[in-house]
């Protein structure tokens, strides 16, 4: 890392902090300028393919060097002891990381005693959490002839045995059909109640609407929006969509002092001041338009995503 | 709770551990005890088991009968030397050299490529450990391996010879008290040239088998190519030549630690000295060293 930082990393509040990461495969860039701020609880990481998730994930691990910019995790710089800041982190890779040749209880015992668990503990712990996961029953079975889903769930729980503060969860459902998808988001979803803190990297916004608190959205190595999860709908915004031509609503409504956008025959008027619902009604009444469907705004995490991606390109 | 109730599956839920944590030397450890698992097939299926514990038994059973055949003349009506006839501490090298061949060509690739091929380097390099650490504990792993593999039969010769010495038992290990430095010694050369070919083919094959394929042929064939330059070439550099025959530097150096004739050696029919043989198997060491340490470097 070459720069120096602007100002002291805060260690109280975050789990992860970056401040003006960059992260460069010779010509290919695979983070520019990220400065993120990440709370303790489930932080969904979004992004295509080859947004600078996995390469953000190995940065917090300290398996790969930022070309400028810094990176802290509790509040510890990664270049200052990544080591020992890995003995406090879960990490499950999205691709393969299991050897065919052993039992999952050997394998999961392993990954323990590799994060500095004794054996005896590993070996009990390692139990205990593949009945977390659901395998108790096939831990005495040789990872070759697992399924996919019970692959990935060995792989998750090889991720937490060794009792890590942040799990850095690299697309956990991949791969796998509705029903095993389920599953992982079900066992994801309950990390939290164990005050287990998590990364979960996605380009499925589904699973991060469904497990999330916190979303970081990142695109084409750009930070694109770090904030909370919020409800589908706040109450400031309503949707309309009108019979005919929809310029004389949209009219009336700016003339009503409210943000108004409209695609097709569908008007979308947003007013955190006052009751949107009775400014569109009269807006409504005044320009004569006859009404299809009305409701509030209804805007999914890949709506948001894709008006940040909007934004961001200009 | 009474033994007429039905028994119940309670969901034990996550727990936190707040014990004491090994650090970088229990993982080292994990590693280590992990390798020797893996290459003796230990905690593997049936067909894991086959193929080490094979040249194990006839690595063992070669000692084993070689005790008996002792114990057989010493109960002949005639004076029988048979060390003349079959080797002891030194000839034991040559008399199972292939077997060991084998076993390293083996045990080397197993120790690194299913951990590459199989992805499981991710798990590794998450854990407080590095590059160094891996490498430093599969390297320690492999010389336990193939320690164990050279040493623990010699052992049983030499307790085997011991006991049916007839000087008497302590006797005979009080006049060999040398074999303890000198097996081991020649011991570590035969590990230090096997190691470094095998764990470089290793590391750049994507497979056991053509890892192991690889370790046998470069030795070989580069015996072979010393060979054909000997009897063919009169060139005057043609000897170093010689020094391609890497097979032989362990016999050599073993020779010279046993002072026996290694006039059938070829660096020695070339003109070259033990010592450096014992150079060459020290370069290559290095040079393995370096490349081996590059390669995972690129890889992570």
């Amino acid at each position: 890392m070459s720069d120096a930082p602007t100002g002291p990393l805060r260690a109280d509040a975050s789990i992860i902090e970056t401040r003006d990461l960059h992260k460069h495969f010779g010509d290919v860039r695979a983070l520019a300028g990220v400065d993120l701020t990440v709370p303790p609880g489930v932080t969904g990481l979004v992004g295509a393919n080859g947004a600078g998730k996995t390469t953000l994930i190995r940065l917090l691990l300290g398996l790969t060097v930022p070309t400028s910019g810094h990176v802290a995790v509790f509040g510890t710089p990664v270049a200052k002891d990544a080591a020992d800041l890995r003995a406090r982190i879960g990490y499950m890779p999205e691709g393969n990381c299991l050897p065919r040749d052993q039992t999952a209880a050997d394998f999961v015992a392993y990954a323990a005693e590799l994060a500095g668990i004794p054996s005896t503990e590993a070996r009990r712990r390692a139990s205990e959490t593949l009945f977390l996961v659901g395998l108790h029953e096939e831990r005495f079975r040789y990872l070759g002839d697992f399924s996919t889903g019970m692959q990935q769930r060995v792989k998750l729980a090889q991720s937490i045995v060794h009792d890590p503060k942040l799990v850095l969860l690299d697309e956990p459902a991949s791969g796998l059909d509705p029903a095993g998808r389920d599953q992982m988001l079900e066992i994801i979803n309950r990390f939290r109640e164990f005050g287990l803190n998590v990364l979960f990297s996605s380009h499925l916004l589904d699973d991060i609407e469904q497990t999330c608190d916190w979303v970081v959205m990142l695109d084409g190595g750009r930070l694109l929006r770090s904030a909370p999860l919020e409800p589908p709908s706040d109450g400031t915004a309503v949707s309309v969509e009108v019979f005919g031509d929809p310029l004389p609503l949209v009219t009336a409504l700016t003339a009503k002092g409210v943000d108004v956008t409209h695609a097709g025959r569908v008007v979308t008027a947003a007013s955190p001041s006052e009751d949107v619902f009775i400014t569109v009604r009269d807006a409504l009444a005044a320009s004569g338009s006859s009404v299809r469907a009305m409701g509030a705004d209804l805007r999914s995490l890949e709506d948001v995503f894709v008006a940040a991606t909007k934004e961001s390109n200009g | 709770m009474s033994s007429n109730d039905p028994a119940i599956i309670l969901d034990r839920g996550y727990r936190n551990y707040e014990g004491p944590r090994t650090g970088r030397r229990g993982a080292m450890r994990a590693i280590v005890k992990e390798g020797y698992r893996r290459v003796l097939g230990l905690r593997r299926k049936a067909k894991g088991k086959l193929f080490p514990w094979t040249l194990i038994a006839l690595a063992l059973g070669s000692a084993v009968v070689m005790v008996a055949i002792e114990w057989v003349s010493s109960t002949l009506p005639v004076s029988l030397d048979t060390s003349d006839l079959f080797p002891r501490y030194a000839g034991y090298f040559d008399f199972i050299s292939n077997v060991a061949l084998l076993f390293a060509a083996f045990a080397g690739p197993q120790l690194l490529v299913p951990d590459r091929t199989h992805g499981v380097l991710n798990v590794y390099f998450s854990r407080p450990m590095g590059v160094r650490d891996y490498l430093v504990a599969k390297g320690a792993t492999f010389a336990a391996v193939i320690l164990s593999f050279w040493l623990v039969p010699q052992l049983v010769l030499h307790l085997g010879y011991a006991a049916l010495s007839p000087a008497g038992f302590l006797s005979y290990l009080g006049k060999t008290t040398d074999i303890l430095w000198k097996v081991p010694a020649a011991a570590l050369v035969y590990f230090a040239l096997h190691a470094s070919l095998a764990f470089l083919a290793a590391s750049f094959a994507k497979r056991v088998g053509t890892a192991a394929a690889s370790f046998i042929a470069v030795l070989l064939g580069l015996n072979l190519v010393a060979v054909l330059f000997q009897e063919a070439s009169s060139a005057p550099g043609a000897r170093w030549t010689s020094l391609l025959a890497l097979e032989q530097h362990p016999r050599y150096v073993r020779d010279w630690i046993f002072d026996l004739d290694s006039s059938a050696v070829i660096p020695a029919q070339a003109g070259f000295d033990p010592q450096a043989s014992l150079l060459v198997v020290i370069g290559l060491a290095v040079i393995s060293v370096l490349l081996v340490s590059w390669r995972y470097r690129r890889l992570t």
